[in-house]
């Protein structure tokens, strides 16, 4: 890192603490959601982590509404954690898996 | 003050890169996804992989939607950034995108005619939906073909002709009215004509239109003022197209204008309809009433002197006693007038179905009638009256014309029957209801129906105040048809309407009544010569065809002939006014720059091969769009055909006989369609691995 | 980009399909247009459909370059995620101050990459495009397809952590941004406001929203998109692939309880085209329309109900009464049959599509000095010969904005607004109430 964009580095630091105290109310919130989101991802990951596993299945696993657990495996997979992993037995749910990228 | 609309036209034309790139072809290719209509049976990143193995190709990419932004966005970063100069796209039929994909190519700086597109939907995908496999391999030969092309396309310039400003309008009724004064008050000039020798057509024959419950004399009345006061429309009544030729911004067109045989400033009109001898049933009313062989249709019709009806005048000359001496010209012969017209708005209308000999009643019974000529009834009379009996019970039955099933109506004598709903009849039927009842609030009215299709704005309304009106509503199902049939002897009412009632548990029941009324269907006006003249063409349902509902939905498949009203399908004022009003639209994008563009799609000889033997010439369907030329050259006299793009339109016949294949055409050379024809047929390596 | 202050003959409220046809109808022409869209993207309802009825195209296909076209055309400026503030007549017309909200994004530098949503660690309900079923990130794109390609922030779920700025290739977020206000002078107006769906959660006696597998039409529309929230027909309590799917027809339409006594015209269709979708997608689900009179009068329309009946769709007379739940909340409608002797019977599906109708997208009384009339939607004095005049001189309106109607006939509804408004500015403009110095102002 040269000394110009070291510099750009420590000016972007600073506007982004001026616009956190800013916005202070607001942040607070968002973090709190943030936090809610992340804790609620990783349960779902672990969940995925041994093997497929269906929205019901993870509504089991995790104590989550099945509707929300939807709502998380959607977005997952829009933005490449989760894949889709062919259907249970019964031929009615999908079943989700983490993706390789995911799996790391 | 100048068209205020020209100066950026005048930018917009004319600025096509049509110099050649330069280098060896470097061909961007892209395989569209189309959502899932492609996506879903061929493996488009298989072909995109395959194809960019080939030889030339820079890029091969596929993508969820190439006509997207961001799809399109893929081929000119591609042209500005990796230099491809060739583009082939796989995706839905170029009917839909050629165009879009022109644009594209264009706008990054490359030659239009660079581009080449492959319909890998309708030729593929959705035809072999069944297997995957083979369909993406038959993906990648089709792909393959359109690079083996690529890599031989030059640039073309399309061709640029001056346009006739004019419009001609076909047909005077309340569409033809409409677009013509849109047009004219767009700026362009318009011939309006008109078969019959009255303006209006239909709508004069109703008394009452909905949704707006307005007087339509009033309406039509305002229309034709209008129209005839805007000085940029010429109107022929009692005109007809004899022949067409030509193309987009040059249609040489005749007309056969039929004379009145009446002068303009006859006066003792009354007397000699009245003189005149001839009983003949009147159009106007339904048959309903009689008119002369000369007369007038209605009170206040333009233009409003009388005409002759030549079909059915005897020539007693009853008519010429009445005085003013050459009033009356029986013998006039009709004029023909050529008229040149950039293009053509076909505004030809509707009739109503005509219900078969014992079609519910219909023919048999005097007692069963139809909608319009109900319409006339209550236009015409103070009272509601049959074969002068007073009318207590009414039953009006829908869909009769409308919504037939195969095997069950019988067909019209094109074999077909009308599968459409005609969409205005529902609406119409119910509005006559509501005024039966306010005029003649003592009788009763049953209404026979399959679904009650109010939809349109203010529709609705007429439904809920004939609910409130006390109509009594039953329902059959399609197959279920109602039956007509006389009462017996003695009975108080003529006609007996039998009908499956499903809104009473399916009951049939039996309505005794004094008139039944037939709400008919819509058909096209019978203009089968005028289809064939113009080479637009008619759909299944027989309306015309417009090139597709969304995208282009009142041009027709040649350019420059649009369409207005019902002949392209059942409509209400208010929708044939729309589309009158879009057609005009249409109209004036083509037009209003005095300039049209054609494809360079043209026959081109090469005057180093062409011995001059004339064969091209004689095989050329086209008029005027190859002749020999003889010139002298370095003492010799040589003889070589020549093409006058403008009236070429490129059907290739002269390629196939020409001996020396000295001619070829623009853009689809045969060298072009041998090299697609190998590729196509190769033992491609493309293919390995796929199917 | 825009200038502060710009000049146009016509100013299109509404970018929708209506809106773009027209503005593309006149910019095709020569005028120079203004086209005010108040979502990031333009495209309206259209762009979130699956496939279009009669044809099946799909939506995209027809949609897209539609929306491609405005953003490069010479003589149109779009101008999206922007609002009108205030309208004002004056010699020329209208004044018309818009306010550009601000997207934290620059336009001009934003390529489209979406490398910052990438990196945004928050996910939000894309309640905009997608009915809250799948996500969107604090910043995003609004969509694939969306136009123009351009990210926007959603600041007020901001952490302001800084990983987007890091991510963008090209310096393109400026969370300092402010709205923009821009004047326009224009000769006209074309209002093409478009419409809102009955509120699905209106009816008391079918869930009032509260039933997971209750949903509407345009929900189902997304679901069957191949862009949809699960890229499959899903129901939204769980997940489960449907077996049994009904539809309610006039589920907010010809029912004067909700106050929308007249029919919305597209929902007959529209049903009978996803139920034709559903079973090429499900082949063995049972799929049941509930109707009241099947309305498939456009051109095309009743042959694609037959064919539709030929595909094993069950039509079904009946107006539903009501809707429950179980407690696996499978909905249960309560219908009467009407052409089974008019019992009253209860039957179980897994999703339940209310086939809702359209409501006036806005009222334009306040901006525009433009009268509704009883039904809510714009009122056309001259309704049958001029259907795009309104009662305000120079201000026209077209599509859903003048009644529900279907996208055909929108399209050709938006054809014939764009003949009465350049007959209007002819009339103008042969009248010489421009000078040529504003004339050439307005083509410079």
């Amino acid at each position: 890192m040269n000394v110009t964009s070291k510099e750009q580095a420590r000016k972007r630091t600073q506007m982004l603490v001026e616009l956190r105290k800013q916005h202070d109310a607001q942040v607070k919130q968002a973090q709190e959601r943030l936090k809610e989101q992340q804790t609620i991802r990783k349960t779902l990951q672990r969940a995925m982590q041994g093997a497929p596993r269906s929205v019901p299945q993870l509504a089991a696993i995790t104590n989550l509404a099945a509707y929300e657990v939807l709502w998380h495996i959607a977005a997952m997979k829009k933005y490449g954690v989760v894949e889709e992993a062919g259907m249970d037995t019964g031929g009615e749910y999908y079943l989700y898996e983490l993706s390789k990228e995911a799996k790391g | 003050m100048p068209d205020p609309t020209a100066e950026s036209q005048t930018a917009a034309a004319g600025k096509i890169n049509a110099s050649s790139p330069a280098g060896a072809p470097r061909i961007g290719v892209y395989v569209c996804e189309c959502g899932g209509n492609i996506g879903e049976t061929v493996r488009c990143e298989q072909v995109a992989n395959a194809l960019g193995k080939l030889a030339n190709v820079t890029i091969a990419r596929h993508y969820q939607f190439m006509c997207s932004d961001p799809g399109q966005k893929l081929i000119t970063d591609d042209i500005t950034e990796k230099g491809v100069n060739r583009v082939v796209v796989g995706a839905c039929s170029l009917f839909l995108h050629e165009q879009t994909f022109r644009k594209t190519v264009e706008r990054a700086g490359l030659n239009p005619y660079l581009y080449y597109h492959i319909g890998l939907r309708e030729q593929d995908s959705w035809v072999h939906h069944e297997c995957p496999a083979d369909a993406t391999a038959k993906a990648i030969r089709m792909m393959s073909a359109g690079i083996a092309k690529a890599r031989l396309m030059q640039p073309l310039a399309p061709v640029h002709l001056d346009a006739d400003q004019r419009v001609l309008v076909i047909g005077g009724g309340v569409a033809g009215l409409r677009a013509a004064l849109s047009i004219a008050r767009r700026g362009l000039p318009v011939t309006l004509i008109e078969k019959s020798h009255f303006l209006g057509g239909h709508v004069a024959q109703w008394e009452h239109l909905f949704p707006t419950d307005e007087d339509a004399a009033a309406l039509l009345e305002g229309l034709i003022e209008e129209v005839i006061a805007e000085s940029k429309i010429t109107i022929y009544t009692g005109a007809e197209v004899v022949s067409t030729k030509g193309y987009v911004g040059n249609f040489d067109i005749r007309i056969r204008v039929q004379p009145r045989g009446v002068a303009k400033d006859f006066a003792a009109v009354d007397q000699a309809i009245a003189a005149c001898p001839v009983q003949v049933p009147d159009e106007f009313n339904f048959g309903l009433t009689q008119r002369k062989a000369i007369y007038q249709p209605y009170v206040g019709c333009y233009p409003a002197s009388p005409v002759i009806d030549r079909e059915h005048c005897t020539r007693c000359n009853e008519c010429l006693r009445v005085g003013q001496n050459g009033g009356i010209r029986l013998d006039e012969p009709p004029v023909e007038i050529d008229l040149k017209v950039g293009a053509v708005v076909v505004a030809t209308g509707f009739r109503p179905y005509e219900p078969f000999a014992g079609e519910m009643g219909y023919g048999e019974f005097p007692e069963v009638i139809t909608l319009p000529q109900l319409e006339r009834l209550l236009a015409t009379n103070d009272r509601l009256e049959w074969n002068a009996r007073p009318v207590r019970r009414l039953a009006m039955i829908h869909c009769v014309g409308s919504r037939q099933i195969e095997g069950m109506h019988a067909p019209q004598p094109d074999g077909k029957v009308n599968d459409y709903c005609s969409r205005v009849c529902c609406t119409a039927t119910l509005s006559a209801a509501n005024r039966i009842h306010t005029r003649f609030p003592n009788v009763t009215i049953y209404d026979v129906y399959q679904d009650i299709r109010t939809y349109g704005r203010g529709h609705e309304d007429y439904y809920v105040r004939a609910c409130k009106n006390g109509v009594t509503f039953l329902r059959h199902l399609p197959e279920e048809i109602p039956e007509v049939i006389r009462s017996e002897k003695g009975a108080e009412y003529p006609l007996l309407v039998k009908v499956k009632d499903r809104l009473t548990w399916g009951e049939e029941i039996e309505l005794p009544v004094d008139l039944v009324v037939l709400s008919v269907g819509i058909m096209p006006s019978p203009i089968s010569d005028l289809v064939d003249m113009l080479k637009i063409a008619p759909g299944n349902d027989r309306f015309l065809l417009e090139v597709h509902p969304k995208l282009r939905p009142v041009e027709t498949a040649v350019a420059g002939v649009v369409l207005a009203g019902t002949a392209q399908g059942p409509m209400t004022v208010q929708e044939s006014c729309a589309a009158a009003e879009a057609a005009a639209t249409k109209v004036a994008v083509l037009l209003s720059r005095g300039k049209v563009e054609l494809e360079p799609y043209v026959a081109q000889v090469d005057p180093e091969r062409c011995q001059g033997v004339g064969e091209c010439v004689c095989v050329c369907p086209q008029e005027g769009a190859i002749h020999l030329e003889t010139r002298i050259e370095n003492g010799k006299m040589l003889r070589r055909a020549v093409v006058t793009a403008a009236n070429c339109n490129g059907c290739g016949v002269c390629v196939s006989v020409c001996p020396s294949r000295a001619i070829d055409v623009q853009g689809w050379r045969l060298d072009g369609f041998e090299a697609m024809v190998e590729a196509i047929t190769a033992e491609t390596p493309a293919l390995e691995g796929v199917a | 980009m825009a200038a502060d202050r710009l000049q146009v003959d016509t100013i299109v409220i509404g970018g929708g399909i209506a809106g773009m046809q027209a503005a593309l109808d006149l910019a095709d022409q020569g005028y120079r247009v203004a086209l005010v869209e108040k979502n990031p993207s333009v495209g309206g309802k259209m762009i979130g459909l699956s496939k279009v009825f009669p044809t099946l195209d799909c939506c995209s296909c027809i949609t897209t370059p539609k929306m491609a076209a405005v953003a490069y055309h010479d003589n149109i400026d779009l101008l999206t995620y922007s609002e009108v503030q205030s309208v004002s007549r004056n010699e020329q017309g209208f004044v018309v101050q818009v306010l550009k909200k601000p997207r934290y994004v620059i336009d001009d530098a934003c390529t489209g990459c979406r490398s910052c949503e990438l990196v945004c660690p928050l996910d939000l309900p894309d309640d905009a495009n997608e009915f809250g079923r799948t996500a969107h990130r604090v910043i995003y794109v609004p969509f694939t397809t969306a136009v123009p390609q351009k990210a926007l922030i959603d600041i007020d779920q901001c952490v302001f952590c800084g990983k987007c700025l890091q991510a963008c290739p090209s310096d393109a977020i400026d969370f300092s941004q402010l709205p923009a206000f821009l004047e326009i002078q224009a000769r006209s107006i074309i209002l093409a406001t478009g419409y809102q769906v009955t509120r699905y959660d209106a009816k008391k006696q079918y869930g009032a929203g509260k039933l997971r597998n209750v949903i509407d039409g345009l929900m189902m529309e997304r679901l069957l998109a191949p862009t949809g929230p699960y890229g499959r027909v899903l129901r939204p309590s769980d997940g489960k692939q449907p077996a049994s799917i009904a539809y309610v027809q006039c589920a907010g339409s010809r029912d004067e309880t909700l106050g929308v006594p007249y029919c919305s015209r597209v929902c007959c269709m529209y049903a009978i085209k996803q139920a034709m979708l559903l079973s090429g997608m499900l082949p063995l689900a049972d799929i049941t329309i509930y109707y009241m009179d099947i309305r498939t009068f456009g051109k095309g329309y009743e042959q694609f109900y037959r064919s539709a009946q030929a595909m094993g769709i069950t039509f079904v007379k009946g107006k539903v009464a009501r809707i429950t739940e179980d407690a696996d909340q499978n909905p249960t409608v309560r219908v009467e049959l009407i052409d089974d002797h008019s019992q009253v019977v209860e039957r179980k599906h897994d999703l339940v599509v209310l086939s809702v109708g359209m409501l006036p997208g806005g009222d334009p009384q306040a901006l525009y000095g433009v009268p509704t009339s009883e039904d809510g939607f714009v009122r056309i004095p001259n309704y049958n010969v001029a259907p795009a005049t309104t009662t305000q001189e120079g201000v026209f309106a077209t599509g859903t904005a003048i009644g529900p109607m279907d996208i055909v006939d929108s399209i050709v509804t938006a054809s014939a607004a764009a003949a009465e408004v350049s007959a209007y500015l002819q009339s103008h403009y042969a009248a010489g109430s421009l000078t040529d110095a504003e004339r050439s102002l307005i083509h410079a």
